[in-house]
């Protein structure tokens, strides 16, 4: 709470011109702030930004294997990688809806997201909050699932977000992962329990730094909350660098996750930045506004 | 038979030349209508408004006009169009709605940005910014 509370209250240290007070100063428009972030992602994590109606996107996300196995397989570079490859389609200002593949457990996800308030220049709004929710269907052969229900996930999240300034932004998105199915043991003889929960509760921070005006430093750290029986999922502390263009926004960095399903990630993540378990990996993303 | 190779020569040197000719030539008159070029700016040209407009071009318009505008980006040598030296006279004497509107529709090689730049304050601003650039 103390995080929330210290993001409302940081004002931008613009600084008043004294001698403006002898005129009358003019109204300001109240417009949304523009550019909290350069791309609807911040590495693990969606950022508070929803593309503009017509705009079609495709992401190109990979993540490699662990550094610590060093020349071995090329700090990770040679080793198994997960992929991801997502398009998404804003039909209308706010909304974007999409759909992506995850090399993964061949996991395709629908999601959407919603932009509910916008952080305005006069200050009304000192924030931007958005809806991001997801559902997941796990494709690999029927012998792996009892049920049908048991392919599938889901991931919402709400992101608060602010542009302090014209080089600072930060967020905090706290979520909800469900899995329709977990492992189970046999808590006594003939009695199976599950070793997890079926909802899964963490917090993600995020911010960028504007080093150039085409260049930042991203971060994000995302903390489990819910606590399982076994199996905790570790943190993910993740640091890297943007570079954007007009259409296209590059992000390359360090972290934790693998999976690239935000629910997956949180849920499941066995990477310890503790033991040196970090992996390299990229987002890639290009925009059409038709 | 050795004239005849000779004719195709030349004529093939001479299409090549004109083809690069065509390339670097001054570009066709781009005509403005009379709404946009006598269309104030009705964004102040501030700091704010300058920084919003160094944004934009950084992220938009460097790649091909350069950072100072003087049409030799990165991107430049593939135009099929010189995207102009912004420096010269003859830009500077173009008004302020004019490269508003070309800002906003775009031509050829040059892309519209009405929809990348929805607010045309923010088109206004990156007019100021391109003023102010030396």
């Amino acid at each position: 709470m103390w995080v929330l509370v210290t993001l409302l209250s940081f004002q931008p240290g613009f600084s008043q011109d004294s001698t403006a007070a002898e005129t009358p100063p003019e109204k300001p428009k109240q417009k949304p702030v523009k550019n909290t972030f350069e791309s609807v992602w911040i590495i693990d994590n969606q950022t508070v930004m929803v593309p503009i109606k017509g705009t079609f996107e495709m992401d190109f996300q990979h993540r490699f294997g662990v550094v610590k196995n060093g020349y071995k397989d090329f700090f990770g570079l040679f080793a198994s990688s997960n992929i991801r490859l997502g398009a998404n389609y804003s039909p209308m200002d706010k909304l974007s809806v999409g759909l992506g593949l995850t090399k993964y457990k061949m996991t395709w996800d629908a999601n959407a997201k919603y932009s509910i308030l916008q952080q305005m220049t006069t200050g009304r709004w000192p924030v931007s909050v958005t809806y991001y929710g997801n559902a997941a269907i796990d494709t690999r052969p029927a012998d792996n699932f009892v049920h049908f229900s048991d392919r599938l996930t889901y991931f919402n999240q709400i992101i608060v977000g602010r542009k302090f300034n014209d080089k600072i932004s930060a967020q905090i998105a706290p979520s909800v992962s469900h899995t329709n199915v977990v492992n189970g043991y046999y808590s006594e003889p003939g009695k199976v329990s599950p070793e997890r929960h079926h909802n899964h509760f963490a917090v993600s921070f995020a911010g960028r730094y504007k080093i150039k005006e085409s260049m930042c430093l991203i971060a994000n750290y995302d903390q489990p909350i819910t606590k399982h029986k076994a199996g905790n999922p570790h943190p993910n502390l993740a640091l890297g660098l943007e570079l954007s263009t007009s259409a296209h926004s590059f992000q390359f960095f360090a972290g934790n996750y693998y999976y690239l399903s935000p629910q997956q990630n949180n849920m499941y993540n066995q990477y310890d930045y503790t033991k040196g378990e970090w992996l390299i990996g990229f987002n890639i993303t290009r925009l059409w506004n038709y | 038979m050795k004239l005849r190779l000779s004719v195709i020569g030349c004529l093939l040197g001479a299409a090549v030349l004109l083809s690069g000719y065509a390339i670097v030539s001054p570009n066709d008159p781009w005509p403005v209508p009379e709404k946009y070029e006598k269309m104030p700016n009705p964004v102040k040209a501030d700091a704010s408004s300058i920084s919003t407009g160094k944004s934009l071009w950084t992220k938009h318009c460097v790649s091909c006009h350069g950072k100072t505008g003087a049409g030799d980006g990165t991107k430049a040598a593939t135009l099929k169009t010189h995207p102009g030296d912004f420096t010269k006279a003859e830009f500077k004497a173009e008004s302020d709605g004019a490269i508003f509107y070309k800002t906003s529709e775009g031509r050829k090689d040059m892309p519209s940005f009405k929809k990348k730049i929805p607010d045309a304050d923010d088109i206004w601003s990156l007019v100021n910014y391109i003023r102010s650039i030396k």
